[in-house]
């Protein structure tokens, strides 16, 4: 019998604050942890990706939603949210993006591993870096295009002095 | 056509507030020229919740789930959530908005979900559903990752001996006994691309779809499928096309006779009942095809099959009673509700 129910939490994708959950009672059953290496061959309880700090299963707590009945054959349920915590820095992640809730698993973990490693990095974690350089780019390109305007306007400037007949020059008394 | 007459925003009965949608239940009306008579536009956000509203009332179970699949399959997405917030509040067509009212209609009867938008996701795939054919359960999507897991290490187990193997590439033979839809076989198929897959059914509409499935995702030149009954027999010719297999994996029918009164309406009214029911102890399936294993499976090959959470026991004693199968349980795994579900059997090793 899942005696655990599915809690309307109130995260956002956007919320990490990790006091606020610390506070959150959470019961831990073991068999509610997914098997190590569930997940593929290439990690053993662990999912790595694009330098992020990995995240181990160990820590993961993984709810799906209440009342599923007896379950296997017996159900017929759609509901393949997946609400995936990370216990020791308390964030929590919900995802529902697709109809798989094996899919849903995996992609929940990925974005609570951009989060927490945002979360324990800040300024260096991955997600920082990819906006800093998103940033960069943007004022280079900003920079780039003054100073094309500005040759461009320097030519016109240029181009105008010349199709014009010279001014006679001042006379000198 | 239909015409729904809709309520205008924000009117509610006795100065109730609520978020928005319409309020009675849809008035069908002939669509007739009638001068200025046009319902106004109606967003998709609203309409998940009207309908939403409807199945509550009407005691339609996951009244917000049905709608929303049904909402946004309409609208080109696979799920409510990845549409957009734009595209959540863009007005809905005329044509639209009819092929949701009819396909809400159905669910009314309570038709599944599945069966309604003909279509359903395993394991990364979109395979075809249609009824009677058994809609993939979200547990057998674990199932699957147990026959991955397990062919990951056999392969790299192989691997590390070295150069003597002369087989160095992984191939394995899969037979999926009781395929329904093919969503075991295919997902097994495009993740292990080396495969072949056996897949048996004595349903011929699920012969039929799972050769349909296979040739949709463009995998049908590695399954072959078998219109089989297994309870009818060993068929050796028909099921080991490419000798014996290295799996052996099922989702066979295990509910208890007794319990199949209790399904849902859902499961009752449009799933073949033959593809649930597993006769008094749920085990008259899982029976023959461990009595069959032996004969197709390879000395090192594995079972997987999925099965009841009383089954674990019942299945170990029972293979203790018949040690001519020379088989036992080296694991069970449980399903994402922490239930045993999944059982792994293999040859025992012979005795000295």
């Amino acid at each position: 019998m899942n005696t655990l129910g599915f809690t309307h939490l109130p995260v956002s994708l956007g919320s990490f604050s990790a006091g606020l959950w610390r506070l959150w009672l959470w019961k831990k059953p073991s068999f509610l942890f997914p098997r190590a290496g569930a997940f593929g061959p290439q990690v053993a309880g662990k999912t790595v990706s694009h330098g992020l700090l990995p995240l181990n299963e160990t820590d993961l707590e993984e709810q799906f939603v209440k009342g599923h009945g007896p379950g296997g054959q017996a159900t017929n349920k759609t509901n393949n949210c997946v609400v995936l915590k990370h216990i020791p820095s308390g964030i929590v992640v919900k995802c529902h993006q697709t109809r798989s809730v094996d899919q849903n698993r995996k992609l929940a973990r990925e974005i609570l591993q951009g989060k927490v490693d945002l979360f324990y990095r800040g300024e260096d974690s991955h997600i920082h870096k990819v906006k800093k350089e998103a940033e960069k780019k943007k004022r280079e390109r900003k920079k780039k295009a003054k100073e094309t305007l500005e040759k461009k306007r320097l030519l016109k400037e240029l181009m105008l002095k010349e199709s014009r007949p010279e001014a006679p020059l001042p006379r000198e008394e | 056509m239909w015409l729904w007459r809709v309520k205008p925003w924000g009117l509610a009965p006795r100065g109730l507030k609520w978020k928005g949608g319409l309020l009675s239940p849809p008035v069908l009306l002939p669509l007739r020229p009638v001068s200025g008579c046009r319902a106004p536009s109606v967003t998709a956000t609203a309409l998940v919740n009207y309908w939403a509203q409807l199945f509550e009332e009407r005691g339609v179970p996951e009244a917000r789930e049905s709608s929303e699949y049904i909402v946004a399959h309409v609208l080109g997405a696979k799920t409510f959530q990845s549409l957009l917030a734009s595209q959540r509040s863009t007005s809905i067509t005329d044509l639209q908005r009819e092929q949701i009212g009819e396909l809400c209609t159905q669910r009314l009867q309570r038709m599944p979900v599945q069966y309604i938008i003909g279509e359903w996701d395993f394991q990364g795939l979109t395979l075809k559903m249609a009824p009677p054919v058994f809609i993939p359960r979200p547990e057998t999507e674990e199932l699957v990752n147990l026959v991955l897991h397990e062919e990951f290490q056999r392969c790299q187990e192989r691997r590390g001996r070295g150069t003597l193997d002369h087989q160095p590439h992984c191939s394995p033979v899969i037979l999926d006994v009781c395929c329904g839809s093919g969503a075991i076989a295919l997902s097994l198929l495009s993740r292990l691309t080396q495969s072949r897959v056996v897949a048996v059914d004595k349903g011929e509409e699920a012969v039929q779809l799972t050769r349909e499935n296979a040739q949709r995702l463009h995998l049908e030149n590695r399954i072959q499928i078998v219109h089989h009954d297994i309870t009818s027999g060993v068929n050796r010719e028909q099921l080991l096309p490419w000798g014996p297999v290295d799996f052996v994996v099922s989702n066979p029918p295990y509910i208890f006779h007794c319990d199949m009164e209790q399904l849902a309406p859902e499961i009752l009214s449009y799933e073949d009942t033959e593809s649930l029911d597993g006769g008094k102890d749920g085990m008259r399936v899982i029976r023959e095809i461990l009595s069959q294993a032996p004969m197709l499976l390879k000395d090192s090959g594995s079972i997987f099959l999925e099965v009841d959470p009383r089954h674990p026991e019942l299945v170990g004693n029972w293979l203790q009673s018949r040690p001519d199968l020379a088989l036992s349980i080296s694991a069970t795994h449980v399903d994402f509700c922490g239930k045993p579900r999944f059982l792994h059997i293999h040859k025992s090793r012979s005795c000295q």
